[in-house]
């Protein structure tokens, strides 16, 4: 217990040096800039493939599960667009993303701790946790709402690929579906979800990696409790703030 | 100058460094030499302030540093170029970006200018075309002198080396050492390093401090250093067979 509030303790006190006044401006911009293309960009292609196939299987697996006359066959797109806006393109793409990103932030730290990188920004005078920490926040609470809504729209389009190309549902049933008693907060909860996820995943395994204490052994290490914690985080505070935005 | 007085430190209990008082010099190289684990690194990283002190002083000229706040070390940091064991370049910036890293933080220069310095430290380190080069990209030697061109960017008044040599060939490590004693007195800075390759003891060891079990064991210089009559240090500078003969050269 004791050890759990220490690093609680910890973690906090790495965000107030990470959200400390930024030494030159520019270079923060240039390295958030970095970290958009880096944590971002290139986590558009796994997103939009794990969407595609997450809207495909929710799609088959609601249209088999509700195959009744009683049921008009337009629910099965509505059922699609739900799943995905509420839980599978915040959630679910975030898991994947603590796992993509999350550990290669806390490696990436964890390296530099190792190699005295770290140790070389603060000989320098220079705010490490802040130079290192804080352009990766800015650039994943940008950028990850981009990835919800992109998941949202590929997820949707798998939905439609999936549904149409085995029967299930007609391309028209499966339009007016994703159209029918369609809520705009649910976009809303979605990206605020997105959001705190991203701060999650980011604060946390840049936490793991700062402080380890070792060689390439505890880097390891490291990364693996980066994923493993945003994870549980992640599913934590889904739970919460579904409770806090939805009830 | 920087003087250490009754500097103690420990992890978990274990005492590491007992009772430190030492006196660096401008314009020389001052070397801390020992055994792997005397201590030397947590010293060295004692005085840049790396690790925090359990008691004891450390000034530079006549600032107190070990008491100042955030801030304040911020400022003295500035004026400080370290160089470390394993280079500590950042993987992700090429050699230029390196150099030009403590130029972009705390000045503000222009790019042309800061091309410049970086160019004129590069050249003064005997780099050439390999500006773009990633530090993956360099041999352990170009490693070495490209931390120590980024910890002269800023034209520091303090330098510091850990373990300038390790991983390094005789002739590049002496060609570091050269390095090393040459940007010292031209520029007069106080460098510490810390080694215990007797090569670099006998180049350019101009005051020498032994640290055995985290207390100072023997001070003095490269000459006196062959004749003194302290066993531990005897121990750890004749280990070697070479190092044996040349004793019994020396006192022949």
């Amino acid at each position: 217990m004791i050890k759990f509030l220490t690093q609680f303790g910890r973690y906090f006190l790495l965000l107030k040096k990470v959200f400390s006044r930024p030494e030159k401006p520019y270079v923060y911009y240039k390295q958030t800039m970095h970290e958009l293309l880096y944590l971002g960009f290139y986590s558009v292609g796994i997103t939009a493939i794990i969407s595609f196939f997450m809207g495909a299987v929710i799609t088959l697996q609601t249209a088999y599960n509700t195959e009744n006359p009683i049921y008009p066959t337009y629910l099965i797109g509505l059922g699609c667009r739900d799943s995905i806006i509420l839980e599978f393109s915040s959630t679910i793409t975030a898991l994947i993303l603590a796992g993509k990103v999350g550990s290669s932030i806390a490696s990436e730290i964890g390296t530099m701790r190792v190699t005295e990188q770290i140790d070389a920004l603060e000989m320098m005078g220079v705010n490490s946790a802040s130079y290192l920490i804080l352009p990766k926040i800015i650039a994943t609470l940008l950028f990850f709402p981009i990835l919800t809504l992109l998941s949202i729209c590929i997820g949707i389009l798998g939905g439609w690929a999936a549904g149409t190309s085995a029967g299930v549902i007609t391309s028209a049933n499966f339009i007016y579906g994703i159209q029918y008693a369609f809520i705009p907060y649910y976009i809303v909860y979605s990206l605020t979800k997105m959001l705190v996820f991203a701060f999650i995943i980011t604060s946390v395994s840049s936490f793991q990696g700062y402080y380890v204490d070792g060689g390439s052994l505890e880097v390891g290490r490291a990364s693996t409790k980066a994923v493993v914690f945003s994870s549980v985080m992640i599913l934590l505070f889904n739970v919460v703030l579904t409770q806090l935005l939805l009830s | 100058m920087i003087t250490v007085k009754h500097l103690e430190k420990s992890f978990n209990g274990h005492v590491v460094l007992n009772d430190i008082s030492i006196i660096f010099e401008t314009g020389k190289t001052n070397l801390i030499i020992g055994r792997s684990g005397s201590g030397k690194t947590v010293l060295l990283k004692s005085i840049v302030g790396l690790h925090e002190i359990d008691s004891g002083e450390i000034w530079f000229e006549d600032i107190l540093f070990n008491k100042l706040d955030f801030k304040e070390k911020k400022k003295i940091r500035q004026e400080m170029g370290m160089l470390f064991q394993g280079s500590a370049l950042f993987d992700s910036l090429t050699v230029e970006q390196n150099v030009r890293f403590p130029l972009d933080m705390f000045t503000d220069q222009t790019l042309e200018e800061k091309n410049e310095r970086v160019n004129f430290c590069l050249q003064r380190v005997n780099i050439t075309n390999a500006n773009n080069l990633f530090p993956s990209e360099l041999s352990g030697g170009m490693k070495k002198r490209v931390a120590i061109a980024r910890a002269i960017s800023l034209k520091p008044k303090y330098l510091f080396c850990d373990e300038p040599n390790s991983g390094l060939d005789p002739p590049n490590a002496i060609l570091i050492d050269a390095l090393i004693k040459e940007i010292t007195e031209e520029y007069l800075i106080t460098t510490i390093v810390n080694t215990h390759d007797m090569n670099s003891v006998i180049e350019i060891g101009t005051n020498i401090v032994f640290i055995n079990e985290g207390k100072i064991c023997w001070e003095g210089n490269k000459n006196e250093i062959l004749h003194s009559d302290n066993e531990v240090l005897n121990d750890f500078i004749f280990a070697n067979a070479l190092a044996k003969q040349l004793k019994m050269h020396v006192r022949k």
